[in-house]
């Protein structure tokens, strides 16, 4: 499944960074975002605004449109 | 010797290098406060500290952390004193171990261990000096707490380099070693260099290209085999399989350093974050807070004081110092140019001050609070339409306070094409100098609703600025656009820091007004005591109602034909303030009353909020002109810049009023 497809509040592990553009992955790299990470999906602001997520202790915002390129699995 | 401190965007660097070396320079709660190097001295005198913009990694994405590498590159740094949050470890040891790779004697600064400690995470601060084999002093930056410690290590004779070093497997470790000896020419450490190179850091490269005596080609050579090898083997990037080991190092270490008790349940950041981050209620909070900022700055606090100093100064004030000059003989030039010049002209823009400090106040609230990464978030849907992003939204809020400043906080933004937008557009932003303006405007058209006008003035601003950003993005090359930012946790903000920097800005403004605007005051007004017949002439026969006459045509479709008007718009292109000062000289005539009263006499309403909302948009100052071309880095761009501002301030000028006209007003 896709990270935007999590409910708000859930959890889940992190499969695959690949599918976002190489600009975004640097940058989730830089802040300890990788593969096998736990997320959690927090909000999403209206019309299609940039989602809140929660990895490794911190918070960051996201485009939804990579968000959408996330694979990750319920934990 | 020569100290760098480097670290992680908002670990606190800057607090830091204020405690070590006393000064004072600007802090914030977000990512990308600092975006310039800044240099130091130490306490006791033992060494300069310079500060760099924070990163993340030495192979940098956006320009400021750039900077970073860039002065590592210039060798000129004799140790290295990394600050580490606490409660993000495993992340800040990347940038750590890359800075041990560098071979500079190193020391770790440990900040925000009460942070760390409130989320449930202890850290055996001596099980981490000896893993990375460099000494590791528990800091709270913020406090000053511990930093004594850090000055008393610098004053040590020797200091030690760490024999740190991490095994990246045969077939990089063999790369390595190869490009190192390609290599002999260079000051720099081989290993950090060839391992800079493996990862593709552009400005390492950069670096190497301009040693002629370096074969790069072979080095590339090696770096796309190696590349090609991993490829097969790892199914990854060279260098995403340097970060993993990297990783694999990191996550070792600290499963001996931290242990973690049981996570906390809902934090006082989440609670706050469900509220202004909420779907419905984030774009109405942030508009109703800063209402509330203008309500306190004019209605509440600024204007009734703003009102007495004003009274003061041409109450009080001109009275005793006409006196004491009457006491002394002053001739009437003299006295003249004191009374009506200085007094009147820079008095008109001191009494601006407590207005200024208001709004500056809750501008630093709001930097230090991290609520500016929020701002950032809420923002993005709206910023997207305009071709950019909510980062770009930060040096427009920081543009209120300053240009300047706004300009520069562009640095932090990844995309060159939505940085340079954003520099374009930030001088549309109402500046607190242009607040002046509308202080005085507004405080003698639209008493009542001072806080609502000044409002429109700034929505104005913001929105011009939107649609121009617009426009710009249709004739740049389109590039993908990127939007990640780090929400840090709200902290209470601190009450030296507040102060300290609601001085810092309001200093500068005080500052300008006793240096620069004096010293514009006195030739204004000694263009309009003097003329064509003499001395002491009419003020309508002086030289400059002869010179400003001729502008004041230009002006006249928008409403504000008088050469009055025509003299503060030019020498508002100084300062933005110049424009109340002048207008303090030239409107000024004996027992006339207060500067309110006169303009309320030589404009219309209408006339006045056009004026306004030209004084808004008409030209960055002077001092602004520089940091544009610092920036954008063309003449003919930053060119371009002063001029469309003229072109839009005339257009929406003469809109506004022709089509108030129509309407009746």
């Amino acid at each position: 499944m896709i990270l935007t497809e999590l409910k708000k509040g859930e959890k889940a592990t992190i499969l695959n960074l690949s599918g976002t553009t190489e600009l975004v992955q640097q940058r989730l790299l830089d802040l300890g975002i990788t593969e096998g990470e736990e997320v959690c999906y927090k909000c999403a602001l209206p019309f299609g605004g940039p989602c809140m997520l929660e990895v490794c202790g911190q918070c960051i915002g996201l485009r939804r449109r990579e968000a959408k390129e996330i694979q990750v699995v319920r934990t | 010797m020569e100290v760098a401190l480097l670290g992680n965007p908002n670990t606190g660097k800057t607090s830091l290098f204020n405690e070590l070396t006393g000064s004072y320079e600007y802090v914030g709660n977000w990512t990308g406060v600092t975006v310039d190097k800044k240099v130091g001295t130490l306490k006791k005198q033992i060494g300069q500290l310079i500060d760099l913009p924070g990163v993340y990694a030495l192979n940098p994405i956006s320009k400021d952390e750039g900077i970073a590498s860039q002065y590592l590159l210039e060798n000129r740094c004799t140790s290295t004193l990394n600050i580490v949050d606490a409660s993000g470890l495993s992340r800040n040891l990347h940038l750590t171990i890359q800075l041990l790779e560098f071979g500079k004697p190193l020391v770790i600064g440990l900040n925000m261990v009460d942070v760390a400690k409130s989320r449930g995470i202890a850290i055996d601060v001596h099980q981490l000096s000896e893993e990375l084999n460099v000494p590791v002093l528990p800091i709270i930056a913020r406090t000053g707490k511990g930093c004594r410690d850090i000055l008393d290590y610098f004053s040590l004779e020797n200091q030690h380099v760490s024999h740190f070093s991490i095994d990246y497997g045969e077939k990089i470790e063999k790369a390595i070693e190869n490009i190192s000896d390609l290599l002999h020419e260079e000051q720099l450490n081989h290993r950090w260099l060839a391992l800079q190179l493996l990862q593709g850091n552009q400005i390492v490269l950069d670096h190497i290209k301009t040693n002629k005596g370096i074969d790069l080609e072979r080095i590339q050579r090696i770096i796309q085999e190696l590349d090609k090898q991993i490829e097969e083997v790892e199914k990854c990037s060279l260098a995403r399989a340097i970060y993993s080991k990297r990783k694999q190092i990191i996550n070792d270490i600290l499963e001996k350093v931290i242990t973690k008790e049981k996570n906390s349940d809902r934090t006082f950041t989440d609670i706050i974050d469900s509220i202004v981050t909420n779907k419905f209620l984030g774009i109405p909070i942030f508009l109703s807070i800063m209402y509330f900022i203008f309500h306190m700055t004019f209605n509440w606090i600024g204007t009734p004081v703003s009102d007495w100093l004003d009274g003061f100064f041409s109450g009080s004030l001109s009275e005793w110092i006409g006196q004491g000059l009457q006491a002394v003989h002053a001739t009437p030039f003299i006295r003249a140019l004191i009374l009506n010049g200085l007094i009147a002209g820079v008095g008109g823009v001191i009494v601006f001050v407590p207005q200024m400090i208001v709004l500056f106040f809750f501008i630093s609230l709001i930097e230090d609070s991290g609520y500016m990464a929020r701002v950032a978030l809420v923002m993005d849907r709206i910023m997207q339409v305009a071709g950019l992003n909510g980062k770009s939204f930060i040096p427009l809020v920081i543009g209120f306070g300053c240009n300047i400043p706004g300009i520069m906080a562009s640095r932090s933004i990844e995309q060159p094409k939505e940085r340079l937008i954003t520099v374009l557009i930030t001088p549309l932003m109402s500046c607190s100098a242009r607040l002046a303006v509308y202080s005085l405007f507004a405080g003698a058209f639209f008493a009542e609703y001072q806080a609502l006008v000044v409002l429109s003035l700034y929505v104005l601003g913001v929105i011009l600025a939107l649609v121009m950003a617009k426009v710009f993005s249709f004739f740049l090359k389109h590039e993908h656009s990127v939007f990640i930012v780090e929400l840090p946790p709200y902290r209470v903000p601190n009450a030296k820091t507040l102060f300290r920097s609601t001085w810092d800005k309001s200093k500068g403004f005080v500052k300008k007004a006793t240096t620069f605007i004096l010293g514009g005051t006195v030739v204004i007004w000694l263009l309009s005591y003097a003329g064509p017949h003499g001395l002491n002439v009419n003020i309508d026969q002086s030289f400059l109602a002869l010179v400003c006459g001729y502008i004041a045509p230009l002006v006249a479709p928008l409403g504000f034909g008088t050469w009055q008007a025509g003299t503060a718009l030019v020498s508002g292109f100084l300062a933005k303030e110049a424009v109340v000062s002048t207008m303090s000289i030239v409107y000024h005539a004996p027992h006339s009353g207060t500067l309110t009263g006169v303009i309320s006499q030589a404009f219309t309403p209408l006339q006045a909020y056009t004026f306004m909302v030209f004084s808004l948009l008409y030209i960055p100052c002077l001092s602004t002109v520089p940091a544009i071309y610092k920036e954008v880095g063309t003449r003919k761009l930053t060119w371009f810049t002063v001029m469309y501002c003229v072109a839009l301030a005339y257009i929406v000028s003469l809109v506004i009023y022709q089509v108030g006209r129509l309407m009746g007003f």
